[in-house]
C-alpha cells in the first residue's frame, strides 16, 4: 500500500500538470484523451474483450453502441440522462453502481463521460492505429537558439510548455564516450579521441559519421536485434543442444547493420526472403531469423505440439517487434483492452502456420550456407586462384596458403524457413480458448481488421505479411520502430513501453515528435538507420549533460521531458567490451563461429550435460560480448548478471537493475580482473610516478584526467595497497606471479598496488554508465 | 506462534519505515521517497537497494520462509505413500481401457499392463501415516507431516511440469516463485541472498535454470545458485592476492569517489550502487560462512549423513536449515533421478529408483526433526514433491515390454507433502482410486498448492501481480482456490 501511495504522489509530482492541462482546458472532449483512460482503468476487465457482463463492451466501436441484454444500448449519444452507462456510474446504491467494486468514480471521471456523452459521444480510434499526419509541419529550428535540429525544436515546445530549461551541453570528452558507447558499443578509438578532444581536427558531426562507418557500429546494434530474434546458439528446453551453425544467422545480422541495409529490406528478408522471386543465398540465411525458436528435444514430448508453440511464438514475436502489439492475449480470447478479436490470432498466425519445420531435433529444413563475411572471403580469394592460376602461377606458398585457406571456408547447414507449396498449404483453425487440442474453424491468412488491410486478398503468405509491415500505411512499423532505437540512445523510449503501443501501453511523451520521426525514417531516409540515428545523437537533447538537478529529479525522474542527457548503467555486453578495450585486450577479429571467453566450471553442471565449456584459444577469449556463445538454458553468467536476456523468447526491454552480484562480478569475475592486471601493466609503462600512471588509466578509461579529490583518493589508495604489499610479499606472488603466464613477470608491490588501483578504476560508477 | 510472527511484522515494518526515514532525510530529501519507490532515471523499478528491504504482507504470515524440496524425474508415489493393495494384485494385468480413453501419455503406446509394487507399507506414528519400507527414517517424522494424496498437474513431461510447479506456467518466461516470493516480501537478511538454489543428484532439473529464473520480474529476483565446488555464489571470493583488508580499502575508495560522482552529475542510481558495493562487501563474509558445513558437530553430521565438500542431497538439507537459520526467504533444493521408466538400471524401480530413496530417506527426515528442535519448524514450510507422479500402469514405450521394472509419467494423481508452518499435522488430505490412477477426493491443483504456498507466506495469490505486456501477471495465472483444508 506504501509503495502504491509513493507511486502516486510522484505520479501526480512527474505528470500532473500534464494531466490537469490536457483535460479541463479544452471544452471538447476527446475519447482517446479523456475517456479511454478512464474505461480501460475501471470498466475493460468486464466490459472488453474477456468479459462481456451484461452483453456489453466497450472494445470495438460497434459493440459499444449496441443493443445490450437490457435490450437497449448503454450509451445514447447526446443524451447522457438516458443512458444507461451514465446512470450506473453515478448511482448510489452500492448494489447497482459501476464499478461494482473499488472506488466509485470521481466527479471529474463522471462529468467527463457526461460530457462526452452529451456531446455525441464520439469514438476514436486509439491513436497508435491512426496513421501519423503527413502534411504535419514541424516546427522550426531555426527559430530557437538551442536547437541544432527538428527533435530539438519539438523537444523545446514541450519543455516550454512544462516551464523546464534544458541541461548546458557535456563536456567534450564526456560526449565523445557516449556518442561512442551509443553508436559502436565501445569507447571510442584512440585516434577518434585525439583528434577530437585533442588536436580538433574533427568537429562531432565527423565523429559520428565515423563512427556510423565503423565496423564495429555492427555489432553493437545487433546485440539489441539479437534480444529480439531470440538468437542463441542452442535448442532450449530441456536437453538444449547446441545450434552450431545458426552464428550465420548473427553474422547476416551485423553484416546487414554495417551496410546500411534498409529496413524495409531488412524486415522482409528476414521474415520471408524464402519466399522473394529467386532469392539469393543471403536472402535464405536471413529467414533463419525465425528459426530462432526452441526445439523441443525432450523424450516423450508431442511434436506437433511445440510445432504449434514455435509458430505462435513467430506470430507473437513478430508482432511484438514491429507492431508493438500483445498478439499472445487473444490466443484464448479477444484482446482484453485492444481491438483485437480471438479469430484475428489464427488469421494472423496462419501466414506462420505453413512452414516446413515440426519440431524436429535435427531442425529440418536447412541449407548448407556461407555466412556474408565467409562468402566475401571466398570470392577474394578465388579471384586471387584465378588469376594466380591464369598466369601459372601456383606453387608459389602464398599459393598454396591461399588454397587451403579456400578449402577451409566450409558451408554450414542452418535452419531456415520453407513453405509447404501452395497446393498442399496446411489449414489453419481456431483453437477453443487456445487448446490446440480443441480445434474449431478453418481460417484463411489475414491481419486483424484495426490494422489497413493487405495489399491483396487472395493466396496471400508470409511475403504479404511482411510487405504489409512496411507499407508506408501501416501506422505502427515505423513509430515502434523508430521509437526501439529511441530508446536505445536516449535511455527510454519516447513511448516507454516500447514493446506496448497498445491501450495498456504509455501514451508518447513527445506524440508529434514521435510521427515526424516515423515519417522522416520512412520518406527522408528511406528506412535507413543510420542517418536516423545521426538524427537523434546530432540533436542538442542528446548533446546535454546528464547532470540533474533534485528540482527535476523530483519533476521528471525518469526524464520524460528530456531536460537532460541519457545517463544509464551499460549493458552486460558494453561493460565487457569495454574493461577489455581499456586494458588492450579486446581482440578486433570479427564474425565466425560463437566463442567461449573464461567461465568458471561446473556452470554447465545443472543443465543437461549434452555440450561442454571449453575456454577458446587465444584471442578468441577476448571478443566481444556479441560472439559469446548463449546457451539458452544457462546463459554466460556475468551476461545474466547485468540483465542480458537467455534468448528463450522475444525481450523488446532489459530491465536495468543495480544488485549486489553485478558488484561481485566487475570486483571478481576473471574478464575483470585480467582487464585490471593488464592496464597495471600499461599504467606501470606510461609512467614513473603513481600520479602519472593513475592518470593514464584513467584518462585511458574516462577520456578526461581525474580531478584533484579522484587522483588523492585514488593515490593514497595505491600508497596504502603498496605499504600492504611490502607487508605481504605472498600476496604479490599470488596476484601477479601467474605460472602460466607466458609473457616477462614484474612481481613488484608497486605492480600489485597498480591492479588494485586499476580494479577500482573499472568499478567506478562514471564508467559503469554512459 | 502468530502472535510471535505478528510481533516480527510490526518489528519489520518499524526498520522500514526507519530506513525509508534515513533514505528521506540524509540524502535526497522528499523526492527520495517517492524515487524509491519507482525508480530512478531510467531504472524501471524500485530502488533495489531497497527492493530487497523486506516488505509488508497482504496479512500475517504463518510463515517466515520455505524449504521446497523438488524430486525431479516424478518419484513414484505408489512405492513410496499411496498404498494400493489392489494394483498388486492386479500385477501383469491388462490395463482398462477407461484408463486410456482421451489420455496423453508421454510413453505409453497401445494396451500397458497393470505393474504391483514390490514394497511393503505399514503405518507409522499416532497419525497411523501410510509409509513404504523404503523410508525408514521418515517413518519416525510422519506425524508432523500433512500428506496430500491427491495431486494433480497440466503437464506430463519433466521440463514443462517442473516450470509449471516452479512458475505457474509450462513454458519458460515467467518468474520462479522464489522470485515472486522475493519480489512480494523482500528477505530477512539483506546479507544473503533471498532466493537460494541448490541442486543434487545426476545432471540437471529438466527445467533448467528457468526453474529459478525471474522471468519478466528484475533480474534482482532470479534464485541465486549455491554451489557445491568452488565459490558457492559466482565471483563471491576475491581474486588470489587481493586480502580482505585490501578489498574494504579498495569499496572504500570506490565509494568516496562515487559520492563525488553523485554530488556533481545528482543521480540516484549512484548512491544505490554504493549500498550495492557495501552489501557485496558483507555478502563476501556472510556467503563463505553461511555454506561452511563443516563447523557443525558432529552429531548433525551424523543426523543428517552429511560429509563437508560433497555434492548430495543431505549436505543441501543442512545448508538449508542454515540458511533458514540465517533468514534465507526462500530455500528450493533439486534433487534429480526419479524417473523411473525401466528402460535401464538407473531409470528402474529395483534400482535407481531405490537408491534415490536412500540419499533422501535420513536428510530430510533429519530436516524436519532438526528445525522442529531450534523451533524453526514453526516459522518455516518444508514441500517435498516430484513435478508429477507415476503410472499404476507399466510403461512399454514403443508398445514393447521394458527390461526393467517402471513407471510413465502421470499428471492426474501424485502424493505431496507438506510440513511446519501453518500446515496440519499428521494428516492425509486426499485419497486416489483403488489403483491410485486418479482422484477419488480432496483434489489439489499445482495452482492451489502455489496459492496457498503464497498465503502461508502473508500473500495473496490474486494480489501479488506484475505488469508485462499489457497485462498483470501472477503466479497462479488465473487460477488456484486456497486448500483450507492442510491449513492449520
Amino acid at each position: 500500500m506504501r509503495n502504491k501511495f509513493s507511486l502516486l504522489i510522484s505520479l501526480a509530482v512527474g505528470l500532473g500538470c500534464l494531466s490537469q492541462c490536457s483535460t479541463s482546458d479544452h471544452d471538447q472532449i476527446s475519447y482517446n484523451r479523456d475517456i479511454r483512460p478512464i474505461l480501460n482503468r475501471n470498466c475493460l476487465s468486464c466490459h472488453g474483450g474477456v468479459r462481456q457482463m451484461g452483453g456489453f463492451s466497450l472494445l470495438f466501436e460497434e459493440e459499444a453502441f449496441d443493443t445490450t441484454e437490457s435490450g437497449k444500448p448503454a450509451i445514447i449519444p447526446g443524451r447522457p440522462k438516458a443512458s444507461e452507462m451514465y446512470r450506473r456510474i453515478v448511482e448510489t446504491n452500492p448494489e447497482i453502481r459501476m464499478p461494482p467494486e473499488g472506488n466509485p468514480l470521481s466527479q471529474r471521471e463522471i462529468d467527463l463521460i457526461s460530457r462526452w456523452i452529451d456531446q455525441g459521444a464520439k469514438w476514436e480510434k486509439h491513436w497508435a492505429y491512426i496513421p501519423p499526419d503527413t502534411a504535419m509541419i514541424a516546427p522550426d529550428p531555426a527559430e530557437i537558439e538551442w536547437a541544432e535540429n527538428t527533435i530539438d525544436a519539438f523537444v523545446w515546445q514541450k519543455l516550454e510548455a512544462v516551464g523546464m530549461e534544458p541541461e548546458s551541453e557535456a563536456t567534450a570528452p564526456n560526449l565523445l564516450r557516449r556518442v561512442s558507447l551509443d553508436l559502436i558499443g565501445l569507447p571510442p578509438s584512440d585516434q577518434l579521441r585525439r583528434a577530437f578532444l585533442e588536436e580538433g581536427t574533427m568537429t562531432y558531426e565527423q565523429v559520428v559519421d565515423s563512427l556510423l562507418a565503423a565496423p564495429q557500429f555492427g555489432e553493437h546494434w545487433a546485440s539489441m536485434w539479437l534480444d529480439l530474434a531470440r538468437y542463441g546458439d542452442s535448442q532450449g528446453y530441456q536437453k538444449d543442444k547446441l545450434r552450431r551453425h545458426i552464428w550465420r544467422y548473427r553474422d547476416w545480422v551485423i553484416d546487414a547493420f554495417n551496410r546500411n541495409l534498409p529496413f524495409d529490406e531488412f524486415t522482409i528478408e528476414q521474415l520471408a526472403g524464402d519466399l522473394l522471386s529467386e532469392p539469393d543465398k543471403n536472402q535464405i540465411l536471413a529467414t533463419a531469423f525465425h528459426r530462432n525458436t526452441n526445439t523441443n528435444d525432450e523424450g516423450g514430448t508431442d511434436d506437433e505440439e511445440f510445432r504449434l508453440v514455435a509458430v505462435m511464438d513467430r506470430l507473437n514475436t513478430t508482432y511484438e517487434i514491429w507492431q508493438g502489439v500483445t498478439m499472445s492475449c487473444v490466443q484464448c480470447h479477444s484482446h482484453p483492452y485492444d481491438p483485437f478479436r480471438h479469430k484475428e490470432f489464427y488469421t494472423s498466425m496462419a501466414f506462420f502456420n505453413n512452414t516446413l519445420d515440426q519440431d524436429l531435433t535435427s531442425e529440418f529444413p536447412r541449407m548448407r550456407l556461407f555466412s556474408p563475411a565467409q562468402q566475401r572471403e571466398k570470392d577474394k580469394v578465388e579471384a586471387y586462384l584465378k588469376a594466380k592460376r591464369a598466369e601459372q602461377d601456383t606453387v608459389s606458398e602464398v599459393f598454396k596458403e591461399k588454397l587451403a585457406r579456400f578449402a577451409a571456408i566450409q558451408e554450414g547447414p542452418v535452419p531456415v524457413m520453407e513453405d509447404f507449396h501452395p497446393d498442399s498449404s496446411r489449414i489453419t483453425r481456431v483453437f477453443d480458448r487456445g487448446n490446440w487440442l480443441a480445434l474449431t474453424d478453418t481460417v484463411e491468412p489475414d491481419v486483424p481488421e484495426v490494422l489497413p488491410a493487405l495489399a491483396r486478398d487472395t493466396l496471400v503468405n508470409r511475403l504479404d505479411l511482411a510487405q504489409w509491415l512496411v507499407d508506408p500505411g501501416n501506422p505502427l512499423t515505423a513509430r515502434v520502430i523508430v521509437n526501439r532505437f529511441w530508446a536505445r540512445i536516449f535511455g527510454n523510449g519516447i513511448v516507454r513501453t516500447v514493446e506496448d503501443f497498445g491501450s495498456q501501453g504509455d501514451p508518447p511523451s513527445h506524440p508529434q515528435l514521435l510521427d515526424w520521426l516515423a515519417l522522416r525514417f520512412i520518406h527522408d531516409h528511406d528506412w535507413q538507420l543510420k542517418p536516423l540515428l545521426k538524427d537523434m545523437v546530432m540533436s542538442a537533447t542528446y548533446r546535454q549533460s546528464g547532470k540533474v538537478t533534485p528540482e527535476k529529479l523530483e519533476r521528471d525522474p525518469y526524464n520524460a521531458f528530456l531536460s537532460r542527457g541519457p545517463r544509464v548503467r551499460l549493458s552486460s555486453e558494453q561493460l565487457r567490451d569495454q574493461a577489455l578495450h581499456i586494458a588492450g585486450l579486446l581482440s578486433p577479429k570479427m564474425y565466425g563461429p560463437s566463442v567461449m571467453p573464461y567461465q568458471p566450471d561446473g556452470v554447465w553442471d545443472v543443465i543437461r550435460q549434452v555440450a561442454r565449456w571449453e575456454t577458446s584459444p587465444g584471442d578468441d577469449a577476448y571478443r566481444r560480448g556479441v560472439y559469446t556463445m548463449i546457451r539458452k538454458t544457462s546463459p554466460y553468467p556475468s551476461h545474466l548478471t547485468f540483465d542480458g536476456t537467455s534468448r528463450e523468447f522475444c525481450v523488446s526491454r532489459r530491465i536495468r537493475t543495480n544488485t549486489p552480484l553485478q558488484a561481485m562480478v566487475t570486483l571478481n569475475d576473471p574478464v575483470f580482473t585480467e582487464a585490471a592486471a593488464r592496464l597495471a601493466v600499461n599504467m606501470a609503462q606510461h609512467g614513473s610516478e603513481p600520479a602519472e600512471q593513475i592518470q593514464y588509466a584513467y584518462q585511458r578509461a574516462l577520456l578526461r584526467p581525474a580531478d584533484d579529490y579522484r587522483l588523492r583518493e585514488l593515490i593514497d589508495f595505491y600508497e596504502e595497497a603498496r605499504t600492504h604489499y611490502q607487508q605481504h610479499p605472498e600476496l604479490v606472488e599470488a596476484l601477479l606471479n601467474d605460472p602460466e603466464a607466458t609473457e616477462p613477470k614484474v612481481v613488484e608491490p608497486e605492480v600489485a598496488a597498480l591492479v588494485n588501483v586499476a580494479n577500482v578504476i573499472l568499478n567506478l560508477d562514471e564508467l559503469i554508465n554512459k | 506462534m502468530k502472535r510471535k510472527l505478528y510481533n516480527e511484522l510490526v518489528d519489520t515494518h518499524q526498520r522500514y519505515l526507519t530506513r525509508r526515514h534515513f533514505l528521506q532525510q540524509c540524502t535526497l530529501g522528499l523526492g527520495a521517497l517517492a524515487l524509491g519507490t519507482i525508480g530512478c532515471n531510467g531504472s524501471d523499478n524500485k530502488d533495489p537497494a531497497e527492493a530487497m528491504l523486506e516488505k509488508i504482507s497482504h496479512y500475517v504470515p504463518r510463515a517466515r520462509n520455505i524449504i521446497f524440496l523438488h524430486m525431479a524425474g516424478g518419484p513414484s508415489q505408489l512405492e513410496l505413500f499411496d498404498y494400493k493393495p489392489t494394483l498388486d494384485r492386479l500385477d501383469g494385468e491388462v490395463c482398462p481401457q477407461s484408463f486410456l480413453e482421451g489420455k496423453r501419455f508421454a510413453f505409453i503406446r497401445g494396451v500397458p499392463s497393470m505393474l504391483g509394487t514390490r514394497v511393503n507399507f505399514n503405518r507409522y506414528g499416532e497419525s497411523g501415516a501410510w509409509v513404504s519400507n523404503l523410508l525408514p527414517h521418515f517413518q519416525d517424522a510422519v506425524d508432523d507431516v500433512c500428506f496430500m494424496k491427491a495431486m494433480q498437474t497440466e503437464e506430463f513431461n519433466h521440463a514443462p511440469a517442473q516450470l509449471f510447479m516452479h512458475t505457474g506456467h509450462a513454458r519458460s518466461g515467467r518468474p520462479s516463485m522464489g522470485s515472486w516470493v522475493t519480489y512480494g516480501l523482500g528477505s530477512p537478511n539483506a546479507n544473503l541472498p533471498g532466493f537460494v538454489v541448490m541442486v543434487s543428484g545426476q545432471s540437471a532439473p529438466s527445467g533448467g535454470k528457468s526453474l529459478w529464473g525471474s522471468g519478466f520480474l528484475p533480474s534482482l529476483y532470479q534464485g541465486v545458485e549455491f554451489r557445491s565446488k568452488g565459490d558457492p555464489v559466482l565471483y563471491v571470493s576475491n581474486p588470489d592476492g587481493i586480502d580482505r583488508e585490501l578489498r574494504k580499502k579498495a569499496i572504500s575508495t570506490i565509494n568516496k569517489i562515487n559520492q563525488r560522482e553523485f554530488e556533481e552529475v545528482g543521480d540516484p542510481e549512484t548512491l544505490t550502487r554504493i549500498s550495492q558495493y557495501e552489501l557485496a562487501f558483507r555478502m563476501q563474509m556472510t556467503v563463505p560462512e553461511a555454506t561452511d558445513i563443516s563447523t557443525e558437530p558432529e552429531y548433525i553430521h551424523k543426523m543428517y549423513g552429511t560429509e563437508p565438500g560433497q555434492r548430495s542431497f543431505a549436505n543441501n538439507c543442512l545448508l538449508a536449515r542454515r540458511l533458514v537459520e540465517r533468514g534465507v526467504r526462500f530455500v528450493q533444493l533439486y534433487h534429480r533421478g526419479w524417473d523411473s521408466h525401466g528402460s535401464n538400471d538407473f531409470e528402474s524401480l529395483d534400482g535407481g529408483f531405490l537408491k534415490r530413496c536412500h540419499e533422501i530417506d535420513q536428510p530430510m527426515s533429519a530436516l524436519l526433526k532438526d528445525l522442529k528442535q531450534r523451533g524453526l519448524l514453526d516459522s518455516t514450510l518444508v514441500v517435498w514433491g516430484g513435478e508429477f507422479g507415476r503410472t499404476p500402469m507399466q510403461e512399454n514405450r514403443g508398445g514393447k515390454t521394458n527390461k526393467f521394472r517402471g513407471r510413465d509419467h502421470h499428471k492426474e494423481a501424485f502424493t505431496m507433502w507438506a510440513a511446519g508452518a501453518g500446515i496440519k499435522k499428521g494428516i492425509t488430505i486426499g485419497e486416489t482410486d483403488e489403483v491410485g490412477y486418479a482422484p477419488v477426493n480432496g483434489k489439489i491443483h499445482v495452482h492451489d498448492l502455489q496459492a496457498t504456498i503464497l498465503h502461508l507466506l502473508g500473500l495473496n495469490h490474486t494480489k501479488l501481480t506484475y505488469p508485462f505486456q499489457g497485462r498483470d501477471f501472477r503466479l497462479t495465472d488465473v487460477h488456484g482456490e486456497l486448500v483450507r483444508d492442510i491449513m492449520a
